[in-house]
């Protein structure tokens, strides 16, 4: 794991219809310290996906630069994994073959990368799902094949753009409290996207606000682990912070 | 009422025991109308043979050698078809949905090919490469081609663009993404386009064999009216119909469900 460092990114996007630039981010800049869990939040349109797709490297950045470890990164690559809110599964490959993909993908041999993907699905609880196809699993199941995926290549950062907002409220808490427990294993650097101010509150050490494009505040959140919605639902310090967070969110 | 119902429901059962019993016994029927109407004699027996006439010719041009000859040769031709369609369609249909400028250039053009529909080609084929082989076999690959190429082309589009970036932020090539994300991706669709192409080829090819073929059952039909066979027609025709039966339904359509139904991505 690495840290990631983000600095002056901007994005300038020509727009057909009106004829002019319009500017999606404007000279942003964030570190996720190596280890570190940081949750961008902010209103639909605020740019924070677009910010995930140029550390991904899926769209161009118009200025400014992105390093992961100390070195600069140009387009997608391994050490920058990736869940996606759509989870993005291969329908034609079983969940085992899923989440041996990536090491598939550096010439792993086929046993071990299997005992890899399989030490990853029992993480999630999904052993029993190995030799199922995605179509045959509920969403949520769905998504904790996509977090195993992207861990499963051992990446420098983990880059989560919604991940849970397409799973119903139950599901998704329970996908929350296990991210948290995942994390605290394996302790990866982890970059989430939100617009959930609860979630991006109850899953991270800092919460980035994000409005217009633009960082208008970050915030530590230092309540204690493990974390479970029964202890935090009513918890004083968490509702307090997540009102901190959504009194920002809604001025944005 | 009831008994009808409850035997059909038997029988629902019993097909999906057996499938080799559902494609057999609607043709019941439609055989015993055949019959009817020729025992009848509604028509006069030589312009409509019976089932019995035909079968008998069946025997006999088994018995003789050209019947299997001629069925090898169509089917030679069909699967030389099937062959190169797949060859030359499936990665020019990869090319052009991957690529935006292979999109551009070749589109129109394609479009434009296309409406050049198989049979139209036919006597232009004639003068540079005489009646044969050559000209049959450019009617079946132009005929499969397309369908295989159109179809090619919606199931690379079809893929989520997450597909790709997900492929690619786990470490794989361009070649790897092609490999393990664009082919299977597009694999139903491309199986719905050789399923329609082959379809239409094989009804290219027997009008080519009829038109400027030296061998198979669509020349097996024309050499019949020539000598003014109507049980050899009719026996044609009634292969032509049970030989796609047994390529669409025994090759084709299992493939179809064991790749993209299997995966979700075609709804059962």
């Amino acid at each position: 794991m690495k840290s990631l460092t983000i600095r002056n990114l901007s994005k300038t996007y020509f727009d057909l219809y009106a004829g002019t630039n319009h500017t999606a981010i404007h000279d942003v800049s964030l570190e996720v310290a190596e280890g570190d869990f940081v949750a961008v939040v902010g209103p639909s349109g605020c740019g924070k996906s677009t910010i995930l797709n140029m550390i991904a490297g899926f769209i161009p950045l118009s200025g400014g630069e992105i390093l992961v470890g100390g070195r600069p990164v140009k387009g997608p690559g391994p050490d920058r994994g990736v869940v996606f809110q759509s989870f993005a599964l291969f329908p034609w490959k079983t969940v085992l073959e899923n989440v041996a993909f990536g090491p598939k993908m550096r010439g792993v041999g086929k046993a071990e990368r299997e005992a890899i993907a399989r030490e990853y699905l029992a993480l999630a609880k999904l052993t029993e799902a190995a030799n199922r196809y995605p179509n045959e699993l509920s969403g949520g199941m769905q998504q904790r094949v996509g977090v195993v995926r992207a861990l499963a290549n051992n990446p420098d950062v983990l880059l989560m753009d919604e991940p849970f907002a397409s799973v119903d409220a139950q599901t998704r808490m329970t996908l929350q409290e296990e991210l948290t427990r995942i994390w605290q294993e394996k302790r990866p650097t982890v970059l989430f996207i939100t617009h959930d101010v609860g979630e991006a509150v109850f899953l991270a050490n800092r919460v980035v606000v994000l409005s217009k494009g633009r960082v208008l505040d970050d915030i530590g959140i230092d309540l204690p682990r493990p974390r479970s919605w029964d202890a935090l639902n009513e918890d004083a310090d968490f509702k307090a912070l997540s009102n901190r967070v959504l009194q920002l969110v809604r001025s944005a | 009422m009831t008994i009808l119902f409850k035997s059909w429901h038997h029988y629902l059962r019993l097909t999906q025991r057996f499938p080799s019993v559902g494609s057999i016994v609607p043709f019941i029927p439609v055989v015993a109308l055949w019959w009817l109407v020729t025992a009848l004699e509604l028509f006069p027996r030589v312009f409509l043979p019976g089932p019995g006439d035909v079968l008998r010719s069946f025997g006999s041009l088994v018995y003789k050698g050209i019947l299997p000859d001629y069925l090898q040769d169509s089917m030679v031709r069909l699967a030389v078809g099937a062959f190169c369609g797949i060859a030359l369609g499936i990665p020019l249909g990869i090319l052009i949905g991957m690529s935006r400028h292979a999109h551009t250039a070749l589109w129109p053009v394609l479009l434009f090919f296309q409406a050049i529909g198989d049979i139209a080609w036919l006597p232009i084929l004639v003068i540079w490469f005489g009646y044969g082989l050559v000209s049959m076999t450019f009617v079946i690959v132009y005929t499969v081609i397309f369908p295989v190429v159109l179809n090619t082309v919606l199931g690379v589009r079809s893929i989520p663009i997450a597909m790709h970036r997900a492929a690619l932020s786990l470490g794989a090539s361009r070649w790897q993404v092609l490999w393990e994300v664009v082919l299977p991706g597009a694999l139903p669709n491309i199986v719905t386009g050789l399923r329609n192409g082959l379809g239409y080829g094989w009804r290219a090819l027997i009008a080519a064999e009829i038109i400027v073929g030296t061998s198979g059952i669509g020349f097996l039909m024309f050499d019949a009216r020539r000598a003014g066979s109507t049980v050899e027609i009719l026996l044609g025709m009634i292969i032509l119909g049970i030989l796609w039966y047994i390529v669409d339904s025994w090759i084709l359509a299992p493939i179809e469900r064991a790749t993209g139904q299997r995966w979700g991505l075609v709804s059962k």
